[in-house]
């Protein structure tokens, strides 16, 4: 993680943030942006979630859809927020290449395992932009009401 | 991952890859095409952002298939800005501000097969082995998108580090810049490296 500008933290692939500064990740493809917002208290956490099954690997739990939403709520809850003020906004899973061997529709698989483990936890989905065939760049704004701004390759920005 | 001499002679593989690369692209647009050093990074899959960037381009993707285990992939990258220029040159165009058409997009399917044939031609008969590329696919989007969807259809869940080649390849008459990536995993790097030490003794 670095900051760009002072303002933005940018999550790589792998890794995750938590707090009330905004924090971006850039061209998540078929990667998950899972944000965890508390709309309480204006905080919330986001992974950048590459991989759908950790295969019972603890040291990257980000990378995992299946390890990512515990990790982000456990980490919001230390900060001080009860889970069930907590709401999810999910972004990515795209399907980039459809003529490869070896791509076992990663993105697809990705959206599922996320949206499982959120069922699990009691987490409702508030907002989200996922699958097709194009990249995204996603900046979290936890302190302005959790928004997320999704920039696509065409230069078009919507906020979710 | 790399030691030095690993990566010295994987930089070197590459060298000779990408002249031939040149050489292709130079004689489709009857210009001089100048190319820079190659360089290698190791680096964490948390930190590609670092190297490859959400700037719009377009993206000539190959698998690479043949005598060698493992995969990899080889990509051709085109800033989309250059995009026009590299195709205009090409066509026997001048309009910049035209939109791309289908013509445009089978010139770069074209432009890419030329040139990662080359390539890969190049560096397999070095290794003497045949590698082949699959046919191309072209995404015009963002390259690190592109990039994080190979790494995660390879399943790169049992490591957290890639080695990516890059050189730059760029007409200084059209004003067009290029990038030849390859991107091997662990099997196929370990491979091509146990060749290239081969040769070596």
């Amino acid at each position: 993680m670095q900051a760009l500008n002072d303002q933005v933290v940018i999550v790589g692939i792998g890794e995750y943030h938590v707090g009330r500064t905004a924090m971006s990740s850039i061209g998540l493809g078929s990667c998950i942006g899972l944000v965890i917002h508390d709309p309480e208290r204006d905080i919330g956490g986001l992974a950048h979630v590459m991989l759908p099954d950790s295969q019972g690997r603890t040291d990257r739990p980000a990378k995992y859809a299946d390890t990512a939403v515990g990790l982000l709520v456990g980490e919001i809850g230390r900060q001080g927020s009860k889970p069930g003020a907590l709401v999810a906004k999910i972004v990515g899973g795209a399907s980039m290449f459809q003529s490869f061997s070896g791509n076992l529709n990663i993105g697809d698989r990705n959206i599922e395992a996320v949206k499982l483990q959120l069922k699990r936890s009691n987490i409702r989905i508030a907002a989200e932009e996922t699958g097709g065939v194009q990249g995204r760049t996603i900046v979290y704004y936890p302190s302005d009401k959790g928004k997320i701004s999704v920039k696509t390759a065409d230069g078009t920005v919507r906020f979710i | 991952m790399l030691n030095s001499q690993q990566s010295d002679a994987l930089r070197e593989l590459g060298n000779i890859g990408a002249a031939h690369a040149a050489t292709t692209l130079s004689t489709m647009l009857m210009t001089n095409i100048e190319m820079e050093v190659p360089e290698i990074y190791v680096i964490d899959i948390g930190k590609i952002h670092e190297h490859v960037s959400d700037e719009p381009a377009a993206l000539v993707v190959f698998q690479i298939t043949g005598e060698v285990s493992g995969g990899g992939y080889v990509l051709l990258h085109i800033p989309k800005n250059s995009v026009i220029r590299l195709t205009n040159a090409m066509l026997g165009m001048t309009d910049l501000e035209r939109e791309l058409t289908e013509m445009d997009q089978s010139a770069l399917l074209e432009i890419g097969n030329i040139m990662v044939s080359a390539f890969l031609d190049a560096a397999a008969t070095l290794l003497s082995i045949v590698m082949l590329p699959s046919p191309p696919s072209l995404v015009i989007d963002m390259p690190i998108a592109a990039f994080q969807s190979i790494l995660a259809a390879q399943e790169y869940a049992q490591i957290d580090q890639v080695v990516i080649f890059r050189t730059e390849l760029h007409s200084d008459q059209y004003k067009i810049a290029s990038n030849l990536f390859l991107l091997p995993n662990k099997p196929m790097l370990d491979e091509i490296i146990g060749m290239l030490e081969n040769l070596m003794k």
